[in-house]
C-alpha cells in the first residue's frame, strides 16, 4: 500500500467532483462518488468501460469521471468482455488497481474465463504469491428501461476466490465500493437497477471499513419473522413490513449487502430470535442465495424454526423482458403473502 | 541480438531440451516440447529481467531458468512436489510470479493472453518502458480470447509482442482442420505489423522479437509474430500418437539445435568441443535435478491451504 486515503471525508470531495451535490445522492451518484474518492487518493486505481468517457457511462453510471480523470485513467475499450477483464486482472497482477465495468450483468458471460478461472485463483495458486485487487462492476435486475434484467450475481458465491456485494442503499453503495476498491481479491459489485436513480439517501460514510464486505444490516428490527434479503428486494421488504406492521405483525428485515462472504452470524442470530424465515432475492430461487440461507439455518440451528422456510425469488423462467417481467418479480405483495402463510 | 553470447544461447536450447527429456520420462503427462526449442528460447531470450514473460503452456521451464528459476524445483512441479513452485497447487507449468511470470492458473486456452495484456497495461499505466512477451500455440489462436487481447492492444498500443508459436497439430488435429489461412497475416486486420518467421531457426526469431520489443518500448505498440515450427512428439509424452500418419509428415524437417550448432561452427564462433561440454554440463545439470526433485515430499494436506484462498 502507498500513502493515501489522506482526507476521507466524502463531503469534501463532493462537490469537487462534479458527480453529486447536497446531503443526499442516488446510488448512482454514491459510487461515482466512491471511485472519484479513490482515485484521488491513489494514482493506481483507474476505470475500465464501454460508454465511460463523453457519454458518461451506461445509465449515467460514471458521470463526471472522464472529465475529471481523463482518458488514460478512464479507459473506453472495444466491446470486448472477456479482454476487460482479463487485461484488469493482469494490470492488477503487475501492481494496478482497476476498475472494470460490465455495463450490464447479462454480459458478464462473455468474461466468464477471467472470472472463474483466473480471477479467484491466482492468489491461491501462486502459493499466496499473487494479488488481484480488480473490481468488476456491473448492473442487474429489473430497471428503469426494461432491459438487460439478468441477475446472475449468485454465481459468482459458489466461488471460492471472489467477493461478491450489492448494494440497497446510497451509503452502502458508497462504502462497499470503496471497500472494493481497497480489497486486495478481486469483488464483483452488483448494482440492481431499479435502484440506481432512486430514493436518494444519505452518504456520510467518512472512516475505511464503515460496511466491511461481508457484513449484513439489520434494516429493520422484528420479532415474528425475519426476512433474509438483498439489494433491489431490501425496500421491497421493508415497505412489506411497514404494511404488515399495522396488522400487528413484526417483521425484521435483514440485508445481506454481501453474498460471498456471507454473514451467517447475523442471518442465524436473527432467525434464533423470530423463529421464521422467509428469504428474498432478485434472482432465480433453484440454487440460489436463499437456498444457502436455509441450508445454514438447517445446519445450525435446525430446533429454531418453528415453521418450514419460504424462498423467494424471480419466476423459474428464462428472464422475460417488457411488461411479463413484472409477473415474474417478487414484490412486497408476495412478500406478505409468504409472511402470513407462515403466521397462520 | 550482441547482448547474448551466442554460446549461452546454444546452451539454452541444450537446457530446453534436455530438461524437457527428463520431465517426459518422469511423468508421461507432461506436455513435450522438443522441436519447437528454438521458438521458445528466441521469443524469451533477449528481454529485461523486469518485462514480463506469458509463454506457451508446452514447457516453458526454460524460460522460467532464464529468469533465474530453479531447477530442481520446477522438477518439482512436474512430479508433484511440495516444494515446487507455487505448493504444487496449479497446472505444473505455472511458472514463478515473483520472476515476473505471467502466472497461467485457467486451463482453457486463451485466457492467458488477456492476462498478459493487462500486464502490458500496467506497464503503459506506470509509464515504465517494460514490455511483455505472450506465446501462444496456433491450436489457441482460434479462441475469441485472441481476438479480443490483440484487438485491445492495438486500440491502445500496450507493449506487448505476441508470439503464435505454430507447430501445425491442436492435440491430434493436423493444422488443415483448424486453421484456413494466415496467423500472421491477421495482423493487419488489427493495425499491428505481422510477420512469420522459421520458428526452427532462433536468430530469426530473436530478430523478429528484438524489432517487435523495440517497437512495444517506444509507444509504438503491439506485434504480432508466427513462429512456423513442428510438434516432434505427442501432445502429451505418453500420446501414442495413433491419429498421426507418418506419411504425411514433411520431410525436411530442421532440427533447431543442429541448425544453430551448424551456424556456430562454420562461422568459427565455436569448435566442436565447446559445443560438447555444454551437452555434457547441462545432461548433469538436469540429472541432479532431477534426482532431487524425485527424493522430494510429495505435496499433501499441508498444501491444501484452505486458509489462503484471499489475499
Amino acid at each position: 500500500m502507498t500513502a493515501r486515503h489522506s482526507s476521507d471525508e466524502a463531503s469534501e470531495h463532493l462537490p469537487r467532483s462534479g458527480v453529486a451535490s447536497g446531503e443526499t445522492m442516488t446510488m448512482t451518484e454514491a459510487v461515482i462518488a466512491a471511485i472519484a474518492c479513490e482515485m484521488r487518493a491513489d494514482q493506481r486505481v483507474f476505470y475500465i468501460g464501454q460508454d465511460v468517457g463523453r457519454m458518461g457511462g451506461s445509465m449515467q453510471g460514471t458521470h463526471g469521471l472522464h472529465a475529471e480523470f481523463g482518458a488514460r485513467r478512464v479507459r473506453e475499450a472495444p466491446i470486448s468482455e472477456s479482454a476487460m477483464v482479463g487485461a484488469a486482472i493482469g494490470a492488477a497482477l503487475f501492481g494496478q488497481r482497476p476498475i472494470v465495468e460490465i455495463s450490464f450483468g447479462e454480459f458478464i458471460p462473455a468474461a466468464m474465463s477471467q472470472l472463474i478461472n483466473q480471477a479467484p485463483n491466482l492468489h491461491y495458486m501462486t502459493g499466496g504469491l499473487a494479488r488481484v485487487p480488480v473490481v468488476v462492476r456491473t448492473r442487474v435486475g429489473d430497471g428503469p428501461y426494461g432491459g438487460h434484467p439478468q441477475d446472475y450475481s449468485v454465481w459468482f458465491a459458489h466461488v471460492p476466490g471472489l467477493k461478491v456485494v450489492m448494494p440497497s442503499q446510497p451509503e452502502d453503495a458508497f462504502a462497499l465500493m470503496r471497500a472494493a476498491i481497497r480489497d486486495d481479491n478481486p469483488v464483483l459489485f452488483f448494482e440492481p437497477m431499479s435502484l440506481a436513480h432512486g430514493p436518494r439517501g444519505p452518504v456520510v460514510s467518512n472512516a475505511d471499513g464503515s460496511v466491511p464486505i461481508g457484513k449484513a444490516r439489520i434494516v429493520r428490527a422484528g420479532r415474528d419473522i425475519s426476512v433474509v434479503t438483498i439489494g433491489s428486494m431490501v425496500p421491497a421488504s421493508v415497505r412489506t413490513a411497514d404494511d404488515l406492521a399495522g396488522d400487528g405483525i413484526s417483521v425484521e428485515v435483514v440485508d445481506l449487502r454481501s453474498i460471498r462472504p456471507l454473514d451467517r452470524a447475523t442471518v442465524v442470530e436473527s432467525v434464533q430470535h423470530t423463529r421464521r424465515l422467509v428469504t428474498v432475492q432478485e434472482a432465480w430461487v433453484t440454487g440460489g442465495i436463499g437456498a444457502e440461507i436455509a441450508a445454514i439455518v438447517a445446519e445450525t440451528c435446525p430446533d429454531a424454526l418453528c415453521a418450514p422456510v419460504i424462498r423467494l425469488g424471480t419466476a423459474d423462467v428464462p428472464t422475460p423482458s417488457g411488461k411479463v417481467r413484472l409477473h415474474a418479480l417478487p414484490n412486497p405483495e408476495r412478500i406478505a403473502e409468504a409472511i402470513r402463510a407462515l403466521l397462520t | 541480438m550482441a547482448s547474448v553470447d551466442p554460446l549461452q544461447a546454444y546452451r539454452w536450447l541444450v537446457v530446453c531440451r534436455e530438461f524437457d527429456r527428463a520431465l517426459c520420462a518422469a511423468n508421461p503427462r507432461w506436455f513435450p516440447i522438443e522441436g519447437e526449442e528454438a521458438t521458445t528460447v528466441g521469443a524469451f531470450i533477449d528481454l529485461r529481467t523486469d518485462d514480463a514473460v506469458a509463454p506457451h503452456y508446452r514447457d516453458p521451464f526454460v524460460v522460467y531458468l532464464m529468469r533465474g528459476a530453479e531447477m530442481w524445483r520446477l522438477a518439482s512441479q512436474v512430479l508433484g512436489k511440495a516444494d515446487g513452485y507455487n505448493k504444487g497447487r496449479s497446472v505444473p507449468f505455472n511458472g514463478p510470479v515473483e520472476l515476473n511470470v505471467v502466472p497461467w492458473v485457467a486451463g482453457d486456452l486463451g485466457t492467458t493472453l488477456g492476462t498478459a495484456t493487462g500486464a502490458a497495461l500496467a506497464f503503459q499505466q506506470e509509464g515504465s518502458d517494460r514490455v511483455c512477451v505472450c506465446a501462444f500455440g496456433d491450436g489457441t489462436a482460434n479462441r475469441g480470447d485472441v481476438h479480443e487481447a490483440l484487438n485491445l492492444a492495438a486500440c491502445w498500443r500496450l507493449p506487448i509482442v505476441y508470439v503464435c508459436q505454430n507447430n501445425g497439430w491442436a492435440i491430434s488435429q493436423p493444422l488443415d482442420s483448424y486453421l484456413a489461412g494466415s496467423i500472421a497475416s491477421r495482423a493487419d486486420g488489427y493495425g499491428m505489423p505481422g510477420v512469420c518467421v522459421d520458428g526452427n531457426d532462433v536468430d530469426a526469431v530473436r530478430r523478429a522479437v528484438i524489432e517487435a520489443v523495440r517497437r512495444a518500448r517506444v509507444g509504438e505498440g503491439p506485434s504480432l509474430i508466427e513462429a512456423r515450427t513442428w510438434r516432434w512428439r505427442g501432445h502429451w509424452a505418453g500420446d501414442d500418437q495413433a491419429y498421426r500418419d507418418p506419411a504425411l509428415e514433411p520431410p525436411d524437417i530442421e532440427d533447431p539445435l543442429d541448425l544453430y550448432a551448424y551456424r556456430l561452427l562454420s562461422s568459427g564462433t565455436a569448435d566442436l568441443a565447446q559445443l560438447r561440454r555444454i551437452h555434457a554440463d547441462v545432461e548433469s545439470e538436469v540429472a541432479e535435478a532431477m534426482q532431487r526433485a524425485l527424493a522430494a515430499p510429495d505435496a499433501g494436506a499441508s498444501e491444501l491451504g484452505v486458509d489462503e484462498v484471499y489475499a
